[in-house]
């Protein structure tokens, strides 16, 4: 098995790293992030490190790497597990050190990198085993809970000896205790919880109905002749309680999946950035080292590790994912450069200004936290419902007993109890969240990750949509958009024959303009024949045509050609270093965005683009993309300013986004996804993701999310259905538990069942489905 | 009839050993990962398994002389 996966150890970037690039780890402020430290038995210090391995194929892989690591000198125990791609080591920091781990991975043909989000896997992993233990609980005591109340349903009259019944009742009784104290734990708590906000969810009629339940039945239990009566309701409790902790599973693996998709992206090795020491020479730091004051070279495709001056070097930085500029952003010397925007153009010295927390990229993400904090509330469904659902009950019971204690005294508190069995929510506490899994895991496939479930209802209600423009609607390719003259040349060649050439010349390199270039071609062109072809890197293409003439594709300065528009993308293309022609590129738009701005609109949502770009690129953008309203050149604030606007005026809204500077909108919003592309913390606040990166994604959650409305309708009238037609039953007094046990079963199945229709998700003719 | 005040009380009290069982599984983590506990069989270097159990008493009475 270990010749089969023959891996180079090499970094995500993609280049060898060397031992040095390793020693960040053992920076303590790093370490921090991916180990704890413990006192062993010995009095030594004992380290607990998380790494994420990548490079794993297959289950033995992991045994592979534990014995690899168990071969360091100082590790003490090591567990891989090949799902997670994790390994967790303990290991003495006295006599190894986390880049020896790390080292001894990848030499073993596997990498490592530390698992940042340590802590909140911990938490997840708990809570999945309590949630699991809670479910089997409840679900093995229902199963002999079941098996002890059968003998009293197929029986007839004094069939089953009294003592012998009084014995299986004890047992049931026994076996209902763990269900009601440990598994319903979770419900008595919330109740509890949201009586004292003053507030009635749907946990308060279930703690209610299964307190009352188990009153009731140890009364039965324990004093056959009291104001119980002798039916016990054991299995019909311990049953709803085992639906209900069936559903939570269900909801806790499913938010786990998508925590667990987020987190990925937080793994990675810590960042460095190489500072320049006073006396000439320079160290690599961790950026979590780095001051106001230091002078650090950014190398080209780095990002910027804090804000700050630009003092040797021209450059242009990507700011797309912070302003929504399309285009990079020429940095000439003394100009000021963003924390978290790349490098494109060429390594430069940058004095840092303001780093961590005082960044302009810090100062984004804490706005996003307040916008949190004041979202508006949405309410569940079947929150909605639990209110006006609760006082009904408490009414018909207490009516009920008002009544009977005229006709019959010594029956009335049955009759009240026998109201509350029978109307226990199972059914109503089942509807909203059922379909809504159902459907969440419908969207999961298509490629959509639901971070709240409540979004989905939140969608389908939505009256204005806001789109962020660069990296939503477009993605990060460029197209051809037009070719100018800039000079006659040389030989009179036409426009197409020039357009013929310069393509059949881009086909040589790989730069994007390049490839968006030859993208013209088509495959019936004939290949024109270039030789002698060189590729000069950051420069252009150059080669010779068929008569021996030298001619260049490439930047304005390797064609001697005058740039007026800086930021524009474009290329030059000419015989002997003379510029001819010049083709102009344009951001590319995905293909499906006119198709999914038609449908959104169609479903009566107004869709307006907000984006931080320029208002002239914003609206060239509007010409081919009809949406309702352009608004261009927002910052971070100004958009965070329309959607509060917006929703103080009534409306409901969506953002859809990827940039940093969209994340406090994103947390504003009533609903909000985010690009899979997008940046992380866009991401982390949305409310979905749609991991796909198809906008017509939108318009078929859209109609999904709808039709999980109409099925979550539908669930609860059916609920409130079977009340009804039980109410009376326990009113009159007539309430056997092979009926209670019955009713609450088909219930609940009938509605699980229908919201299992969803899962097979919506088709909407006409649409494009893949790309 | 009388085997049932047997019977009942020893499956509850089965029952709830059977409940303390699967809670300590599950908090060992033995749900955490069930392929790979699944898959370790094929795994090239796993000794668990040895059809010929002749050699290996061989090999133990062997080490111990």
């Amino acid at each position: 098995m270990k010749s089969a996966t023959p891996q180079l150890a090499a970094s995500p970037s993609g280049k060898v790293c060397e031992q040095g690039d390793l020693a960040v780890l053992d920076d303590p402020i790093e370490q921090r992030r991916f180990t704890r430290f413990s006192v062993g038995p010995g009095g030594q210090s004992i380290a607990d490190s998380s790494l994420r391995i990548s490079g794993m194929h297959c289950s033995a892989c992991a045994g592979i790497i534990e014995s690899a690591v168990l071969g360091v000198d100082g590790v003490l125990e090591c567990s891989v597990s090949s799902a997670g791609e994790r390994a967790r080591i303990r290991w003495n920091p006295a006599r190894t050190s986390a880049a020896r781990l790390v080292t001894a991975i990848r030499r073993a043909g596997y990498d490592a990198v530390p698992d940042a989000a340590l802590e909140s896997r911990e938490a997840r992993r708990q809570e999945h085993r309590t949630a699991l233990w809670r479910l089997f609980v409840a679900a093995f005591c229902a199963m002999q809970v079941m098996m002890m109340a059968t003998p009293s349903y197929v029986t007839h009259g004094d069939e089953l000896a009294m003592d012998i019944r009084q014995l299986l009742n004890w047992g049931s009784w026994l076996l209902t205790l763990p269900v009601l104290i440990f598994s319903s734990g979770p419900f008595f708590r919330a109740a509890w919880h949201s009586l004292r906000q003053q507030r009635i969810g749907m946990d308060v009629p279930v703690a209610l109905g299964l307190g009352v339940t188990f009153i009731a039945s140890s009364g039965a239990t324990f004093d056959p002749q009291g104001i119980f009566g002798q039916e016990v309701y054991f299995d019909s409790l311990t049953m709803f309680v085992s639906f209900l902790l069936a559903g939570r599973w269900l909801e806790v693996r499913a938010r786990h999946k998508v925590a667990q998709v987020l987190e990925a992206a937080l793994d990675g090795m810590p960042e460095t950035s190489e500072r320049m020491l006073p006396g000439g020479g320079s160290e690599t730091v961790s950026v979590q080292r780095l001051q106001a004051g230091d002078l650090v070279r950014v190398a080209l495709g780095q990002a910027f590790p804090g804000d700050g001056e630009l003092v040797e070097g021209e450059t242009r930085a990507d700011e797309a994912l912070l302003t929504g500029e399309s285009r990079p952003v020429a940095k000439p010397i003394g100009s000021a450069v963003v924390a978290g925007s790349v490098n494109l153009g060429a390594p430069v010295l940058v004095r840092l200004q303001r780093v961590g927390a005082d960044t302009r990229l810090q100062a984004i993400v804490a706005m996003m936290r307040d916008a949190m904090s004041q979202r508006p509330a949405s309410a569940r469904a079947a929150d909605r419902w639990a209110g006006p659902f609760l006082w009904t009950v408490l009414l018909l019971a207490a009516g009920a007993a008002a009544v009977w204690s005229i006709i019959d005294p010594s029956r009335a508190v049955w009759v009240a109890v026998a109201v509350l069995i029978v109307t226990c929510p199972c059914a109503l506490s089942l509807a909203a969240p059922a379909a809504l899994l159902s459907a969440s895991s419908a969207l999961a496939r298509r490629g959509v990750l639901l971070q709240r479930l409540d979004a989905l209802e939140a969608w389908g209600r939505v009256q204005r949509v806001y789109l962020d423009k660069t990296g939503t609607v477009t993605d990060d390719r460029l197209q051809w958009q037009g070719m100018a003259r800039v000079a006659t040349g040389p030989q009179p060649l036409s426009d197409e024959r020039l357009l013929d050439m310069a393509s059949a010349l881009a086909q040589w390199s790989t730069h994007p303009l390049s490839r968006a270039l030859a993208a013209r071609r088509n495959e019936a062109d004939a290949p024109f024949p270039w030789f002698d072809v060189h590729e000069i890197p950051g420069q252009g293409v150059q080669a010779r045509d068929s008569a021996g003439l030298e001619w260049r594709l490439g930047s304005a300065s390797f064609l001697d050609a005058s740039n007026q528009k800086p930021d524009e993308a474009a290329v030059w293309f000419g015989p002997s270093a003379m510029a001819v022609v010049r083709f102009d590129f344009t951001e590319c738009l995905r293909p499906d965005a006119v198709s999914a701005v038609n449908g959104l609109r169609q479903r009566g949502m107004e869709v307006v683009l907000l984006s931080g770009d320029r208002l002239e690129r914003a609206e060239a953008m509007g010409k081919v993309l009809p949406v309702d309203r352009i608004i261009g050149a927002a910052t971070p604030e100004s958009k965070l300013a329309e959607i509060e606007s917006a929703q103080q005026l009534g409306w409901r809204v969506a953002m859809v986004g990827d940039g940093i500077n969209d994340a406090p909108v994103l947390a504003r919003a009533d609903v909000s996804f985010a690009m899979g592309q997008g940046a992380l913390v866009a991401r982390a606040q949305a409310d979905g993701i749609v991991v796909s990166n198809r906008l017509t994604d939108l318009v078929m959650m859209h109609d999904l999310a709808r039709k999980t409305m109409t099925i979550v309708r539908q669930n609860l009238a059916w609920a409130a259905v079977y009340n009804l037609t039980c109410i009376p039953l326990a009113l009159v007094g007539w309430l056997p538990p092979w009926a209670a046990g019955l009713g609450m079963a088909s219930s609940s199945v009938l509605v699980i069942l229908n919201a299992m229709r969803l899962s097979r998700g919506v088709h909407i003719p006409g649409m494009m489905n893949a790309r | 009839m009388e085997i049932l005040y047997l019977l009942i009380p020893m499956s509850a009290v089965l029952v709830l050993i059977i409940l303390g069982v699967f809670g300590w599984a599950v908090h060992k983590g033995q749900y955490d990962d069930i392929e790979r506990e699944g898959e370790r069989i094929l795994e090239a270097d796993s000794g668990a398994v040895d059809t010929d159990q002749s050699q290996r008493i061989r090999s133990i009475k062997q080490s111990a002389r």
